[in-house]
C-alpha cells in the first residue's frame, strides 16, 4: 500500500503548486499592466511552460553538455571534448549500423505508410454497405499495444514454426533458402521490421487520410466532370493538392516517429548480430553500460537527423503543399 | 432513341456492379490480412505446448486449452502489476487531461504577447527525440530521491507535456464560435465558468479520442517503467511482459506470450469498441484540412 500513498500524496501537492505558481505570473503580469485576459491566458499555458523548462529545455543543453563529457551516473561528469563523438563516428563498431538500419527503415516505411494508407483510405472513402465494418478492421492494428504487435509479428516472423515461413515455404524451396530467420538474420531484419510496421501503420494514417478526403468539397469534382475530367486527372488535380497538407503532417509525424522506433524493437529483440536501432543503442550504452557521455553523443545526432529530415520536408512544402485561400504565384 | 437510353443506363448499371464486386474482393482480401495475425494470435494462446511447434503449423488448437489464460496469469504476479498499471494509468490521464485542455484554453481562446511564439516553440517539441532529453530527466529525478517511485511517470503529466493533444485540444477550441465566450463574460461568468459550462460540454468528442490515446500511452509505456522502476512489486503489466519473455537466448512459451498479448490488448480493444465513434471523430474534427 505504502508504494502508492507517497506518489499519490505528491500528485495531489504538484496541481495546488503549480496553480499558485500560476497565480503569481498572473498578478505579477497585472502588476506589470496587462490586460486581465492576457495574463489569463498566460497563466494558463503556465504549467506547460514550467514543464518545458524544467523538464525540456534544461535536459536539452544538459544532455549536450553531457555529451562533451565522461559520465558513468557516479561522480561528476569530466570534459573530453569532442572525444565521445570521435570515438562513436570512427571506432564504434555498433553506431553506424544502427544509423543505417534506423535511416533505412524510416526511407521506406514512410513512403510505404503514406501511399499505402492514402490508397485504402480511397478505398474506404466508398458509399457502399458494410463499409463502416471494414473501416473498424482497418483501424484493429493502431489500437494494439506496442507489446502485444511485437510479440504476434516476432512469433509470426519465428523461423522454425513461424506461420510467415510456413506460407512462403513454397518459394523458398524454389530458390533453395532454408527457413528465414527474419530477426537474427542481418539480411531480412529490416523487411520484418518494415513488414511489422506497415501492418501498424495503416489504421492510424488511414483515419487521418479518410477525414481528409470527406472534407474534399464535392463540387471540384463535379465542374471537373463536367469539363470531362476522367478519374485519373481529377486524382492528382484535385485530390492530392486538396489533401496535400494532410500528406504533409503524415510525412512528418512518420519521420519523427519512424527514427525513433524503440519499444517494438526491445520486444522483438533481434539479435546484436542483425542490428539495432539508435534509441535501442542509446539505451543499451546509456543504462546498461553507463557510459551517459557516449548515450548523449547519440541522441544528439539522432537529433539532428531527425531536424534536418524534418526541416527538408518542410523546405519542399511551398512546391507541393496547397493551402486554401492561398494566392498561387 | 428511348432504346439506347435504356441500354446506356443498364451498361451503366452493369459497370457499376463489376466495381462494386471488385471492391469489395478487395477490401475484404486486405481485412484478411489485417486480421490474420489476431486469428494466429488466439489461435496459439489455445494450443498445447508441444503443438505450438508443430511443423506445417496447425490453423486450429486441438483441443482448444482455454487454461492457458489462468495459467500464464498466474505465472507471474500480472495481479499486481494490473493494480500497478491502473494506479499509473488513472494518475497519469486525469493529470494530463485537465493539464492539457487548461493550456489548450489558454492558447485557443486568449490573446497575449508571445503567445504564437510559444506555441510554435510547443509544436517544435514534437521533434525532439525522448531519447535526447532521457538522461537529464532521470538525473533531475535521481537527485530528487524519486527513482524506484511511480513519481516520474505521472507527476510530469501535470505539466501538460503532450504537444499533439494540446494542438488537436487547441483545433477544436478555436472551433468554437467567439460569441458563447463573450455572452458568457457579459453575463458575469469568470474565465473558469465559462469554461466549465461552455467550453467543456462542445469539446466531449476531442476529450474522449484524446482519452483513448493517453490511455494507450500509458498503458503501453515501456521506456518510463524499465528506467525507473527497479522494484519488483512496482512493475507494470508491459514491464512484467518484458520478464516474461525470458532471457535473450531462451526460447519463449509462445502460447502463454499469446495468451498474455490477448490479455494485454483487451482493454484497448474494448476502449476502442466503446468510444469508436468519438474517437473516429476527434480525429475527423482536428481540423487538420486547414
Amino acid at each position: 500500500m505504502e508504494q502508492y500513498l507517497g506518489t499519490t500524496e505528491r500528485w495531489f501537492i504538484t496541481p495546488l503548486v503549480l496553480m499558485f505558481l500560476a497565480m503569481i505570473i498572473y498578478l505579477l503580469l497585472r502588476k506589470l499592466g496587462w490586460k486581465a485576459r492576457a495574463a489569463t491566458g498566460f497563466a494558463l499555458v503556465s504549467p506547460w511552460l514550467i514543464g518545458f523548462i524544467i523538464f525540456t529545455a534544461f535536459p536539452l543543453i544538459y544532455s549536450l553538455y553531457l555529451s562533451f563529457t565522461n559520465y558513468s551516473l557516479f561522480g561528476t561528469p569530466k570534459w573530453i571534448g569532442l572525444n565521445n563523438y570521435i570515438y562513436i563516428f570512427t571506432n564504434d563498431y555498433e553506431f553506424w549500423p544502427s544509423v543505417r538500419l534506423t535511416l533505412l527503415y524510416a526511407t521506406f516505411t514512410v513512403p510505404i505508410g503514406v501511399i499505402g494508407s492514402l490508397m485504402i483510405a480511397m478505398l474506404l472513402n466508398n458509399r457502399i454497405k458494410g463499409i463502416g465494418a471494414f473501416r473498424t478492421i482497418y483501424y484493429l492494428p493502431a489500437v494494439m499495444p506496442d507489446v502485444a504487435v511485437a510479440l504476434i509479428w516476432r512469433w509470426l516472423f519465428n523461423s522454425q514454426s513461424g506461420l510467415i515461413n510456413y506460407v512462403i515455404s513454397p518459394f523458398l524451396k524454389i530458390f533453395h533458402i532454408g527457413k528465414i530467420d527474419w530477426f537474427g538474420d542481418p539480411k531480412y531484419v529490416l523487411w520484418a521490421f518494415i513488414i511489422m510496421s506497415v501492418w501498424g501503420i495503416f489504421g492510424t494514417n488511414t483515419v487521418v487520410f479518410l477525414a481528409g478526403l470527406q472534407g474534399v468539397p464535392r463540387s471540384l469534382y463535379e465542374v471537373a466532370e463536367l469539363d470531362g475530367a476522367n478519374s485519373w486527372i481529377k486524382f492528382w488535380k484535385i485530390t492530392i493538392p486538396q489533401i496535400s497538407p494532410v500528406i504533409l503532417l503524415q510525412v512528418v509525424m512518420g519521420i519523427i516517429s519512424a527514427l525513433q522506433i524503440f519499444t517494438v524493437a526491445m520486444f522483438v529483440r533481434p539479435t546484436t548480430g542483425a542490428g539495432i536501432f539508435m534509441n535501442q543503442l542509446i539505451y543499451n550504452r546509456g543504462f546498461t553500460q553507463l557510459h551517459m557521455g557516449q548515450a548523449s553523443a547519440i541522441a544528439w545526432v539522432l537529433f539532428v537527423i531527425i531536424l534536418a529530415f524534418t526541416l527538408l520536408v518542410f523546405k519542399s512544402t511551398p512546391a507541393w503543399v496547397h493551402y486554401e485561400g492561398e494566392i498561387k504565384r | 432513341m428511348v432504346d439506347i437510353l435504356h441500354m446506356y443506363k443498364k451498361s451503366n448499371k452493369v459497370r457499376n456492379i463489376t466495381k462494386k464486386t471488385i471492391l469489395y474482393i478487395v477490401l475484404s482480401a486486405i481485412a484478411i490480412v489485417i486480421l490474420m495475425p489476431f486469428f494466429w494470435m488466439l489461435s496459439t494462446a489455445l494450443k498445447s505446448n508441444a503443438d505450438i511447434f508443430a511443423w506445417p503449423p496447425d490453423f486450429f488448437p486441438k483441443p482448444a486449452l482455454w487454461g492457458n489464460f489462468a495459467k500464464a496469469w498466474h505465472a507471474m504476479p500480472f495481479n499486481i502489476y494490473l493494480i500497478n498499471s491502473i494506479f499509473i494509468v488513472v494518475l497519469g490521464m486525469v493529470a494530463e487531461i485537465t493539464s492539457e485542455t487548461l493550456v489548450a484554453y489558454g492558447f485557443a481562446r486568449f490573446k497575449f504577447p508571445g503567445r504564437d511564439l510559444i506555441f510554435f516553440i510547443l509544436l517544435s517539441t514534437m521533434m525532439l527525440p525522448f531519447h535526447v532529453t532521457l538522461i537529464p530527466t532521470y538525473l533531475i529525478w535521481q537527485k530528487l530521491g524519486l527513482v524506484g517511485q511511480f513519481d516520474p511517470l505521472v507527476i510530469r503529466a501535470w505539466t501538460a507535456w503532450g504537444p499533439f493533444y494540446i494542438f488537436l485540444l487547441r483545433q477544436f477550441l478555436m472551433g468554437i464560435p467567439f460569441e458563447l465566450d463573450e455572452a458568457a463574460e457579459i453575463d458575469g461568468a469568470t474565465p473558469l465558468q465559462t469554461f466549465v459550462h461552455v467550453i467543456l460540454p462542445q469539446i466531449k468528442p476531442a476529450l474522449l479520442a484524446i482519452c483513448v490515446f493517453t490511455f494507450r500511452g500509458y498503458w503501453n509505456d515501456f521506456l518510463g517503467p524499465v528506467l525507473y522502476l527497479n522494484d519488483m512489486n512496482k512493475y507494470t503489466m508491459t514491464l512484467g511482459m518484458y520478464f516474461f519473455m525470458g532471457g535473450v537466448n531462451e526460447q519463449p512459451s509462445w502460447n502463454y506470450l499469446m495468451a498474455m498479448s490477448i490479455v494485454i490488448a483487451l482493454p484497448m480493444l474494448v476502449l476502442f469498441f466503446i468510444a469508436q465513434r468519438y474517437f473516429i471523430e476527434g480525429i475527423t474534427f482536428t481540423g487538420l484540412k486547414d
